[in-house]
């Protein structure tokens, strides 16, 4: 695997005008991805996370009065810097889109297989007759039965895991280098949900494409990804491999996301552990840390001072004032959030 | 005793492409202060059987018994002089809030509407209810567009609880919340059950919701209960594969993650067939990895797994072979060692 990143997102910031004055739902966001890799973006509503992955290409509705600032280097190209029509060669080109209800993507009025054809005619140049025998091609590679048959219907015949394969073959239809994921699976059934979760990591190996999964669920990561973040008031709090941070969980935020969610494993074990208060509705911005409000651990200087991304171990980085004393005492003492009786 | 009893309930529809069987022939019952969950994919049946419960819709057979009470005996006048005795919990906290009552006047509606007690108890019972949902005082006075997600929620739970109700229905009354306030309201109904020894029928899609929650667990597929038993039972050791499917199928914050989906993936296959024809015999051979000819000719009865005046129960011709064929039988065995 090639160590030059594919997306190189630097200090992005968006910041949405409103009545009620600015929200800062990104605020100074840096990371990569290499080609081919995995990363879970975590967080809870508000965090920022669709919000990051809409502002990498620029999605947002007319009426949004947004303010992008930074750089998305994706291919050696700043995607916040070229103008619209080559952006549209990048959407829906190397860059595949996802969203958690697939309805509100396609088109309603036309057979899947057309619609997949023509994204293969404007991104590939493929003829007519070419695009629609990869379009039956692409419905079959991500598991629909019956794909010649299924080309000609509408989407309201299909089902709703049905309906994300289809949206699934029309976002790798031009073999993007990199698929954004946003909340896939959160309106689908549990199985149905464990077929595309499945289909999306088998995509990703085979196509050589890098996955971008946004998600409130550490489960669904694990599943998929090899790197996750989280995301908090528009800033990414903690970065890590999964396999670390199912023992080294370091930010407190993060800990509470953890321990938020009974997990399935454990019978009953006493009462949740919810979160106290809620996250800011204007975003980040501020000049402490914005988590310290509901964070047990807060001390003075989190109150005063945005602390900085911390390394806490081998690509692990934790954006908490107590990142090193708590990295010093889950690797003793094994996790808190592992609830041990 | 159970308070709640439910018998061979069967719930027909009429639909424009003709008539399914929603539930067919759900037993179950629920003693006091005990939370039964109720799990399986959309379509399943699960909402139309709580409402049904609920005497909400029609049934076309089978009985429903509250406190020895037969439901469907009942004429109108007498059900409503009973309503207050059940009581249900809904998905969506917003859509089941009328925008123009103040929280207080929400709560107190049903006591109004079932004409129990005067001004002076109604107006303490309210308190009495916020306090227990964990509702300040202050928010008394404002309407639903003026909370949060988390507080709309309890003042669903509220006006359930207020009118002192022995069997709870809750259908999926925190798959509309985020994350943070999810657990907030888990941890409220687990509070009241204990508080006021409710008895809760919870049902969810979410198994590990399910699980945190329940006593016993009862396995919904196209209208059948498929397998039932305590939630140990049935989570811990399942006998059926659409249950062992379902528990793979669920992510986990660990290392197996995605190991556990693809054995969920080869004991669910392919996809859910529709209610207007549904499969002969046993309802779930279509998608099962063991069914044979037996399977599509005779329909499984439930057998008890275990002694026979045990509470597992299991509706499979070949429950008795799958369990030494069982893909991950360490995935069944207690999880202690993960939690080290």
């Amino acid at each position: 695997m090639s160590s030059l990143p594919l997306l190189e997102v630097e200090d992005l910031h968006v910041t949405f005008r409103t009545a009620s004055g600015p929200v800062h739902a990104v605020d100074g966001v840096s990371f990569t991805m290499r080609p081919g890799s995995s990363l879970g973006v975590v967080g809870e509503s508000g965090s920022g996370k669709s919000v990051t992955a809409r502002a990498l290409l620029r999605l947002f509705a007319i009426t949004d009065d947004v303010q992008i600032s930074g750089a998305v280097r994706f291919d050696g190209q700043d995607l916040l810097r070229i103008d619209e029509r080559r952006l549209r060669d990048v959407r829906g080109g190397q860059i595949g889109m996802i969203f958690q209800d697939p309805l509100t993507s396609l088109n309603p009025l036309m057979a899947v297989g057309e619609q997949i054809a023509e994204s293969l005619r404007l991104h590939r140049g493929m003829s007519r007759s070419e695009a629609a025998s990869e379009a039956v091609e692409l419905l079959a590679r991500v598991g629909i039965a019956d794909p010649e048959q299924r080309a000609t219907e509408l989407p309201s015949s299909f089902s709703g895991g049905m309906r994300q394969r289809v949206m699934i073959s029309l976002a790798i239809a031009c073999r993007p280098r990199l698929l954004i994921a946003d909340e896939p699976t959160t309106a689908l059934d549990v199985t149905v949900q464990a077929e595309i979760l499945l289909l999306l990591d088998e995509l990703r190996r085979s196509e050589g494409m890098a996955l971008m999964l946004i998600t409130h669920d550490f489960g669904v990561v694990a599943a998929t990804c090899d790197d996750v973040q989280v995301m908090y008031a528009g800033k990414l709090v903690e970065k890590a491999s999964m396999a670390h941070l199912f023992d080294r969980a370091n930010h407190p935020y993060t800990e509470g996301l953890l321990r938020l969610v009974p997990r399935f494993e454990d019978a009953h074990t006493g009462r949740l552990h919810p979160i106290p208060g809620q996250p800011p509705i204007t975003g980040g911005g501020g000049s402490s840390c914005a988590f310290a409000p509901r964070c047990s651990h807060a001390v003075d200087r989190c109150r005063s001072e945005v602390p900085p991304e911390i390394a806490v171990g081998p690509e692990h980085v934790s954006a908490c004032w107590l990142a090193a004393e708590r990295a010093k005492d889950t690797t003793d003492a094994g996790h808190p959030w592992r609830r041990t009786p | 005793m159970s308070v709640l009893e439910v018998d061979d309930i069967v719930v027909e529809f009429d639909t424009d492409a003709g008539r399914i069987t929603a539930v067919d022939g759900v037993s179950l019952h629920l003693a006091t202060g005990e939370t039964l969950g109720l799990v399986g994919e959309s379509g399943c049946g699960k909402s139309t059987l709580a409402r049904a419960i609920m005497q909400l819709v029609p049934m076309q057979r089978g009985s429903v018994r509250l406190e020895g009470t037969d439901l469907g005996s009942l004429s109108r006048r007498e059900l409503r002089r009973m309503r207050h005795r059940i009581q249900m919990v809904f998905q969506d906290p917003r859509g089941s809030l009328d925008p123009r009552m103040n929280v207080s006047t929400l709560i107190g509606e049903p006591l109004k509407v079932h004409s129990i007690g005067d001004r002076t108890s109604r107006a303490k019972a309210v308190a009495e209810a916020m306090e227990l949902v964990g509702l300040p005082a202050a928010v008394a006075d404002r309407l639903p567009s003026e909370l949060s997600g988390g507080q709309q929620q309890r003042v669903g739970i509220a006006r359930s609880i207020v009118t002192d109700p022995a069997v709870l229905v809750c259908d999926e009354p925190v798959s509309a919340l985020d994350v943070s306030i999810q657990a907030q309201i888990i941890n409220v109904l687990d509070e009241l059950r204990d508080e006021l020894d409710l008895a809760m029928l919870f049902i969810a899609h979410d198994l590990s919701v399910v699980r945190h929650l329940s006593d016993r667990v009862a396995v919904m597929y196209l209208g059948q209960i498929v397998e039932t038993g305590t939630a140990s039972e049935v989570f811990g050791e399942p006998r059926h594969p659409y249950t062992h499917g379902l528990i793979s199928s669920v992510p986990r914050a660990d290392a197996e993650s995605a190991a556990r989906l693809q054995t969920a993936r080869r004991l669910v296959l392919g996809e859910l067939p529709s209610l207007l024809d549904p499969p002969s015999g046993c309802r779930y051979r279509t998608r099962c990895p063991y069914a044979t000819a037996e399977c599509a000719e005779a329909e499984p009865a439930p057998e008890p797994v275990g002694p026979a005046d045990g509470l597992h129960t299991v509706r499979c011709h070949h429950w008795r072979t799958i369990v030494s064929a069982a893909p991950e039988p360490q995935e069944s065995a207690p999880s202690q060692e993960l939690a080290i």
